[in-house]
């Protein structure tokens, strides 16, 4: 079936999320090992890498709009949205408790914020993975699993 | 991967069908959702709020139960 515009935002969001944090991810991880150790030297990289996310997502929801009618989310793709952020929350939670641990253990901050990044990161790609699941699996509605 | 089953059945097919062959787009347009959400209730893949299960209802001219049954799940 054809998926809903709101599916392929979810696609574009996730493809262009794993494009451009994961360009980020692999620059910022090879500046790590060569002991890159200053925050703000990253801060550049993380720029040009939102920006690059935003006109990814902007080019690919305009392609969407033309190609097929955009509507606006219904009562479906809401809930799917939220059951799947409280599936992915957990990740998020892992990532902060992770870097009070590196804090009180006196890690580098530029470890700190990384593995606050990437918990980020990895939550929001499961959210949108879930989502995909649920669209094409199917859900049952408020009370259901 | 296994399919998610609601426990709610219903007759929105025949009931489309017997209505002038309704498209799944029409329904759809009628009652606020995309096109891809009624076929899902359609499928069983989704039970819908009151208020969406109403609406359906309600552009059939018929009781909420002529076109939605539920199951109960076999134990």
């Amino acid at each position: 079936m054809q998926p809903s515009f709101t599916e392929k935002s979810v696609w574009i969001q996730l493809v262009s999320m794993l494009v451009a944090l994961g360009a980020y991810s692999v620059v910022a991880g090879v500046m790590l090992s060569e002991g890159v150790d200053q925050l703000a030297a990253f801060v550049p990289l993380f720029v040009v890498s939102v920006v690059f996310l935003v006109v990814l997502q902007i080019s690919g929801h305009t392609v969407a709009a033309i190609t097929a009618r955009p509507e606006s989310p219904d009562e479906r793709d809401r809930l799917i949205r939220w059951r799947s952020e409280s599936n992915s929350s957990w990740i998020v939670a892992i990532g902060v408790l992770g870097g009070i641990t590196a804090l009180v253990v006196a890690v580098d901050p530029v470890w700190i914020a990384h593995c606050l990044l990437l918990s980020l990161f990895v939550s929001q790609v499961a959210a949108y993975v879930f989502q995909l699941v649920y669209y094409r699996r199917g859900m049952q509605g408020v009370g259901g699993v | 991967m296994a399919k998610a089953k609601t426990t709610i059945r219903n007759q929105i097919r025949v009931l489309r069908f017997t209505h002038g062959e309704m498209t799944q787009q029409s329904l759809a347009d009628r009652i606020g959702v995309s096109r891809q959400t009624l076929n899902a209730i359609e499928l069983s893949k989704y039970s819908p709020s009151l208020e969406v299960a109403f609406r359906i209802a309600r552009v059939f001219g018929e009781p909420l139960e002529a076109v939605f049954q539920h199951e109960p799940e076999a134990n």
